[in-house]
């Protein structure tokens, strides 16, 4: 900034109109939107607003200088994909879309002046400000376990990044029929059925390495999770999986009795929730976990702790006790401080689950909303899809949960469908769901950054 | 990676689209049913953005004839047509939405860089600076 701007920047009124430009009325010059987050949820909204409302000005404001995408990154663990293959280029929406980035950090948010500071002295001024900083991890909830851990010997790898090499390091280097722990997050988390796939995808490296003997503990503070019907019964057939006694009552009595019950199971174990699979604490020098059900000893420790807002969403304020911030779920706007919006996983959206696919929904909707509001209108009726692939481990046998949402008065809600392959599926079902699953990664990543 | 996958399978879940020749919206909300828009960028996290998809098991949507994208989401919904999860999604969209949505998707250009815009040397509108 030169000694002019900054002298513009001190003579601004008060009423919050200050910028770097001629203070022209509001309404007569193109709206601002500033946009915090270039994942998902960030990117989606940027492209979306310039594609329907193409005067407006948008810039990102992301520390990052390319992407790492989260979704489908357990495969890089188990080497089906390399790191680079998740690295996804900022260049798309800056050439083909006129969307403008601020490669630095948050500074601080002036709800009452619309403007963000960065630690780059970049000072930004917004009509609407949109806010989706996806993740951060309480460390704090589980004994024993830090950040810092969890860039050496605990990683959880589930905001993509060197984490997820650091694990796949541990893996290549485990001994002979190793045990792997793996514990889940309680709800609400990102990515519902991904730590299942994970198990599924270790379990299945393990055994093409010869591995016949090695355990894979899943530590479930849960009863349950998104896909496990599904995901159980194809796990019961690959993998000679035994289903705990409490999982009965996801299935029919006709379902349960065409379970096999194997006589000598397979590397996958699931201790649920009301069987004590909750994690108390962990011991990373000893390599042990401490479980309600006991303590389990371990050659690779994977805890996901609990998660909440991402953190600046939390420094600003606009989460509440939950950890997660309150919307107006028809538009997002947040609902402690206004002209703000908070999309993605960190916002509370009723019955919708924290995945990349329900972020990009959330950020079409937003658009729709954002080209209403700055122009005076009503906000419109909104629809919403989510679609999650999950493999089962072995990456020819695929998964789904499919949902669509509408309002149910002020909360969003889940239409009322069936949700996941029937029970009956054939092989070829399985299949085709994993082959879309791999077409999906790439049609997914262009509808957002591309 | 090599996956196998049985070619009657694929073929009976797969339909080609043969776009119509159309009018050109520079401005595809400007015109758009909002229902139709609403519902039909729920689509785009599979099939592409407005229907914008190549080299992908998922059939593009961007000009499909109108009454094409019906009969497929009909018989979607009532499993007369097989699929993983269409039949689910087709039924929780209203007959209304539907219509609008096949309205969207048959108004879409051929041309992708039309609709969604140029990679490359594109001269973006911008505001004031």
């Amino acid at each position: 900034m030169n000694r002019r701007d900054f002298l513009k920047i001190l003579g601004a009124s008060a009423a919050g109109t200050s910028t770097l430009t001629a203070p022209l009325a509001r309404a007569e010059r193109a709206p601002r939107v500033v946009i915090i987050g270039g994942g998902v949820g960030g990117a989606t909204t940027a492209k979306y607003l310039k594609l329907y409302a193409p005067q407006t000005h948008v810039t990102i404001i992301e520390p990052k200088r390319e992407y790492q995408r989260p979704y489908g990154s357990s495969e890089v663990i188990t080497g089906q994909i390399e790191l680079e293959d998740i690295v996804i280029s900022y260049d798309d929406l800056q050439t083909r879309h006129g969307v403008e980035f601020v490669h630095e950090a948050v500074e601080s948010i002036d709800y009452d002046a619309r403007q963000v500071q960065t630690n780059g002295g970049t000072r930004l001024d917004y009509d609407r400000l949109v806010v989706s900083p996806g993740v951060s991890f309480d460390f704090d909830a589980i004994e024993g376990l830090t950040a810092e851990l969890a860039e050496t010997k605990l990683p959880h790898a589930w905001d993509a990044g060197d984490q997820l090499l650091v694990l796949k390091e541990q893996l290549e280097s485990l001994p002979e029929n190793p045990t792997v722990v793996i514990g889940p997050p309680p709800n609400p988390y990102r990515c519902p059925p991904g730590p299942y796939e994970r198990a599924g995808l270790i379990a299945q490296w393990l055994l093409d390495r010869g591995d016949t003997e090695a355990r894979v503990v899943i530590l479930d503070p849960k009863n349950g999770f998104t896909t496990d019907y599904t995901m159980l019964h194809a796990w019961n057939d690959l993998y000679d999986f035994n289903l705990p006694e409490p999982a009965r009552s996801k299935y029919s009595d006709e379902e349960w009795a065409q379970l096999t019950v194997h006589e000598k199971t397979g590397p996958i174990e699931w201790v649920m929730g009301e069987l004590g699979g909750r994690i108390l604490s962990v011991d990373a020098e000893a390599m042990t976990v401490e479980a309600e059900a006991g303590t389990f000893k371990a050659d690779m420790i994977n805890i996901i702790p609990p998660l909440k807002a991402g953190q600046i969403a939390i420094d600003q304020g606009l989460a509440d006790d939950s950890g997660w911030c309150p919307v107006d779920q028809r538009t997002f706007e947040s609902t402690r401080h206004a002209n703000v919006h908070v999309i993605g996983d960190s916002c509370i959206a009723g019955a919708m689950p924290k995945s990349g696919y329900a972020a990009n929904s959330q950020a079409k909707v937003l658009a729709i909303q954002l080209k209403a509001l700055l122009a005076g209108n009503e906000p419109v009726e909104p629809v919403f899809q989510n679609t999650c692939y999950a493999l089962a481990g072995n990456t020819d046998v695929g998964m789904f949960v499919a949902d669509v949402f509408r309002m149910d008065g002020d909360t969003i809600a889940r239409v009322e469908e069936q949700r996941y392959l029937p029970f009956d599926a054939t092989e070829t079902e399985y299949r085709l769901a994993a082959l879309y699953q791999h077409n999906w990664m790439k049609a997914f990543t262009e509808d957002c950054f591309s | 990676m090599n996956r196998q996958i049985s070619k009657g399978a694929m073929v009976a879940l797969m339909v080609g689209g043969t776009a119509m020749t159309l009018p050109l919206y520079a401005e595809t909300t400007t015109t758009a049913d909002p229902k139709g828009l609403m519902a039909a960028q729920t689509c785009a996290g599979c099939h592409g953005t407005k229907g914008y998809i190549e080299d992908s098991a998922y059939v593009p949507l961007a000009g499909m004839p109108r009454e094409r994208f019906i009969t497929a989401m009909e018989s979607f919904a009532d499993g007369s047509r097989p699929s993983t999860l269409m039949g689910p999604l087709a039924r929780a969209f209203t007959d209304e939405e539907i219509a609008a949505m096949a309205d969207y998707f048959a108004a879409q250009p051929k041309g992708r860089a039309q609709a969604i815009g140029q990679a490359k040397g594109q001269t973006v509108e911008q505001g004031e600076d």
